[in-house]
């Protein structure tokens, strides 16, 4: 007996409520909500509280966001140059097996030997620099490069013609400005 | 000096003017080279005579042919090698090489003029070296004659990297890991 009034109950019921939503403008209804009012009384963290991130994450397939990512897109927006300047390579050597490998494939005997005897005519050379100019008392140190060198250029890739911006006449006084690695000690 | 300060140095060397020691013992090693080579040649062109003619030939320090053709290959040795690449045996030995006054990679001829006025720089008791130790650009007579003047321009990057690993492997940079360094000029 309980059944078909049920029905009827329930048909009378989604009946009333088609209807009532033909004559309700929703879209009216819910610019009329002031959402930001509704926000501000959620306390998120409370929520964020409830929620299982470590579920969450094993929901998500990384895999197929990755597949997703343009690494040749992101990779030319990098600067490598400036990444490899801020790099601390006596750091990366000395605690890396990059040390190893370096001295396996570049090291031996020869290449050792010779460093040592460059080097050590290097510091022969400002040993003796440093006394002739303590002898010769000069006040104002001698520059350390030519001026088409200062600013860091590799020897190699200075062409024959090019005309350095301040470059003096090959006999000239040099001047007492001095470049940014001048010699410490002289 | 700590290791690590002792290997920046090498890279903040690079593109220095050179001093009297490096360029002293180049051309100590050159002097020793071209001399060499010469006194090859001229058994080679003995033995090469004697094979030939079956007669033997000797040379002599006096003869004043040979003095020619000795200053001549001298020149051609140090000549020819500042005007191709800068450098000579063994400058490129002790990792220094000529440039022009400027720093500019030098013209082929200024490696002629600086072979040619190379000999003015021995006269006066080699007075014309002096300017190696007391001109503020360790530039020689020659080097004025020239303008030219003489870098350090080895690899010295490579080289500090190699000192660093070998240091590295042999366990010392490990006990002074806030050792301060030298940062090294770009390039």
């Amino acid at each position: 007996m309980t059944d078909p009034l049920e029905a009827l109950a329930q048909r009378v019921a989604e009946r009333v409520i088609d209807l009532a939503l033909d004559v309700v403008d929703l879209n009216a209804l819910v610019e009329a909500i002031d959402l930001n009012a509704v926000i501000n009384r959620i306390d998120i963290n409370e929520i964020l509280k409830k929620v299982d991130v470590s579920a969450l994450i094993n929901q998500v397939d990384i895999n197929e966001i990755l597949q997703r990512v343009d690494v040749d897109a992101m990779l030319d927006r990098i600067d490598m140059n400036d990444l490899v300047q801020r790099l601390d390579i006596d750091t990366l050597v000395g605690q890396t097996d990059l040390g190893a490998i370096i001295a396996s494939s570049s090291g031996g005997i020869a290449s050792e030997a010779l460093d040592a005897a460059r080097s050590q005519a290097v510091g022969l050379d400002g040993f003796i620099d440093r006394w002739v100019q303590r002898a010769l008392r000069r006040k104002h140190p001698a520059p350390s490069m030519p001026p088409a060198l200062f600013e860091g250029q590799p020897v190699e890739s200075q062409p024959p013609d090019a005309e350095p911006p301040d470059a003096e006449p090959a006999d000239a006084e040099p001047a007492d400005a001095q470049p940014p690695d001048a010699r410490a000690q002289s | 000096m700590s290791a690590r300060s002792q290997a920046a140095d090498y890279v903040s060397a690079q593109g220095n003017y050179a001093g009297s020691v490096s360029r002293f013992l180049a051309f100590v090693i050159d002097a020793a080279v071209s001399t060499g080579l010469f006194a090859l040649g001229l058994a080679a062109t003995s033995f090469g005579v004697q094979v030939v003619t079956g007669h033997s030939v000797t040379w002599s320090r006096s003869n004043i042919v040979v003095a020619i053709i000795y200053a001549g290959w001298e020149f051609f040795y140090f000549g020819y090698s500042w005007a191709a690449s800068g450098k000579t045996f063994g400058m490129a030995v002790l990792g220094v090489r000529v440039v022009r006054a400027d720093g500019a990679i030098a013209d082929p001829w200024r490696g002629a003029v600086r072979a040619l006025a190379f000999p003015l720089s021995f006269l006066l008791f080699g007075l014309g070296f002096l300017g190696i130790l007391v001109q503020r650009e360790h530039r020689a007579l020659h080097d004025l004659i020239a303008g030219t003047a003489v870098v350090y321009a080895w690899d010295a990057r490579a080289a500090r990297l190699r000192f660093l690993a070998r240091e590295a492997g042999a366990g010392t940079l490990g006990a002074a890991p806030g050792t301060p360094t030298t940062p090294s000029p770009p390039g």
